[in-house]
């Protein structure tokens, strides 16, 4: 019986190993088809850089609207006790 | 009336389940070890082993009878029960028991969340990377293997020990359910314990298995040598489609693991689509995956009865499932060091530590381990692709285990 189970429990290994390994063989292929194809057939990420350029000026000045949305996010998150002092361009 | 007589004569037995219950508890809330799961599980266990409270599960054998720790019967077939019935005859946690977890209804609920939080950038930028997601499943057939050949479990038994190599709560949850329902307490208490271990049990391993020089290989000067062919010009589109893919594969492929990862690329691809279905994604991410963790945790922390986890089985189950761990994580080493063999770019053999899933950890721990090494050789992009292949890996590795054994009767 246990020699039995030893046999199937080998079979198992040899099959289970292959196959994870298979799938995952074809997880890469298959990802690098489609970065080949998306790469060929679909346009590229379109990056805005303009409203970055608007947000901090000529002389590093942060623009209003950024810094509104800054204040807004810290007042939330710190429920209303925290107070942007700086902001600096990283 | 009061629980102390039955403690009292229970010879301490209730005492040492408290003891553990405590242990747990304190390792989540102090050690802030995997609290999310620990807590509720370290408190269904409590809860459970207060004598007459009825929120212990009862676990029924295969006919679907059920006996209680004196003996006596106190369902000839529960499956022709009604879940009220078991409600009022069994309790509250039978009835969340046989409703969420018997039917394997949370392990792919939560398995959708998990989906929607992970990111398959890392792994499509390193795609060759992911490959060791499929070493590092080693563990979980090694432990199998042995577990078989001890002859103290059966061959079901031992693919839901092996399971916990897989370092993955849900799929060994999965598999357990589906191969060995009795064994679920100490397989998900042993999975989850060495899931929050992993910044022990992997530096341990990569002591024994790796030499500085290794680890200090740089991976980022790798790639200038040797640079990807392989740089997304779309990625958005590229994360769309990929879900979708994966799953029409692996279903194909592997019937039996869609359940698993059916579900995880579900989440994904609602996470990934963005604004059109940010409100799903934001409710599989947050109330569905935290209400089913909940129930996850305390069902499975309820089967963790007297009767059920203190016996020789369990330490078993402890033992082999550390083993199933650690050789996971040095058949994913040893495949680097393999690879490194024959191949001018050579990879930290960190990222083969990672192939095992308990995503992210695994990854931070690694990129901890090679910082050390190096601090300026950060690893935690490239961990991640086998890292995330691994979660693909060990659902695979679960859907063999099922359906080369669910139907098989011993």
């Amino acid at each position: 019986m246990i020699t039995n189970d030893i046999f199937g429990a080998l079979q198992l290994m040899v099959v289970g190993m292959l196959t994870v390994f298979c799938v995952l063989l074809i997880v890469i292929g298959l990802g690098t088809l489609l970065i080949k194809l998306v790469n060929k057939y679909a346009p590229e990420e379109v990056t805005n850089k303009k409203p970055m350029a608007a947000a901090t000026g000529a002389a590093g000045q942060i623009d209003a609207t950024v810094k509104a949305i800054i204040d807004a996010t810290v007042a939330q998150i710190t429920g209303g006790k925290g107070k942007v002092k700086n902001i600096t361009k990283l | 009336m009061t629980a102390f007589s039955d403690i009292v004569a229970s010879n301490g037995t209730y005492i040492i389940m408290y003891l553990l219950a405590f242990v747990l508890l304190y390792l989540g809330i102090v050690k802030h070890f995997e609290p999310l799961l620990l807590i509720p599980i370290a408190f269904g266990v409590l809860i459970a082993n207060f004598p007459g409270g009825d929120m212990g599960v009862y676990q029924a054998d295969e006919t679907g009878r059920i006996v209680d720790a004196t003996g006596k019967v106190l369902t000839e077939n529960i499956w022709e029960m009604s879940l009220p019935a078991i409600a009022h005859d069994l309790g509250l946690m039978n009835f969340l028991y046989y409703m969420l977890i018997k039917t394997g209804f949370l392990p792919p609920v939560i398995f959708m969340g998990v989906g929607a939080l992970t990111d398959f950038g890392p792994m499509l930028r390193n795609l060759r990377l992911s490959i060791f997601g499929a070493a590092a499943q080693l563990g979980i057939f090694a432990v199998l293997l042995v577990a078989v050949g001890s002859g103290f479990f059966n061959i079901k038994e031992a693919a839901a020990l092996g399971i916990i190599g897989g370092a993955d709560g849900p799929t060994a949850i999965f598999t357990t359910i589906k191969l060995a329902p009795h064994l679920l307490a100490p397989i998900a208490i042993a999975a989850y314990s060495y899931m929050a271990l992993v910044p022990v049990i992997i530096p341990l391993v990569v002591r024994l298995t790796c030499s500085e020089k290794e680890l200090k290989i740089n991976m980022k000067e790798q790639d200038k040598l040797y640079p990807s062919t392989n740089k997304m010009k779309n990625e958005k589109v590229i994360k769309i489609i990929f879900p979708i893919a994966v799953t029409t594969i692996v279903a194909l492929l592997v019937p039996t693991a869609v359940s698993l990862i059916g579900m995880l690329m579900f989440g994904n691809l609602l996470k990934e689509i963005g604004s059109d279905t940010s409100r799903l994604f934001d409710t599989i991410s947050n109330s569905i995956m935290n209400t089913a963790t909940v129930f996850l945790g305390l069902c499975v922390g309820a089967t963790m009865t007297v009767q059920a986890f203190l016996n020789l089985t369990t330490i078993g189950i402890v033992i082999g499932g550390f083993f199933a761990f650690g050789l996971s994580i040095a058949s994913g080493i040893f495949m680097v060091k393999i690879t490194n063999l024959f191949s001018k770019k050579k990879i930290n053999p960190l990222i083969g530590a990672t192939g095992l899933s308990a995503v992210p950890m695994a990854s931070r721990v690694c990129n901890e381990i090679s910082t050390k090494y190096d601090p300026k050789n950060h690893v935690l992009n490239y961990c991640m692709s086998s890292n995330v292949s691994g979660v693909i890996g060990s659902a695979v590795a679960a859907g063999v285990l099922i359906s080369f054994l669910q139907n098989i009767t011993l």
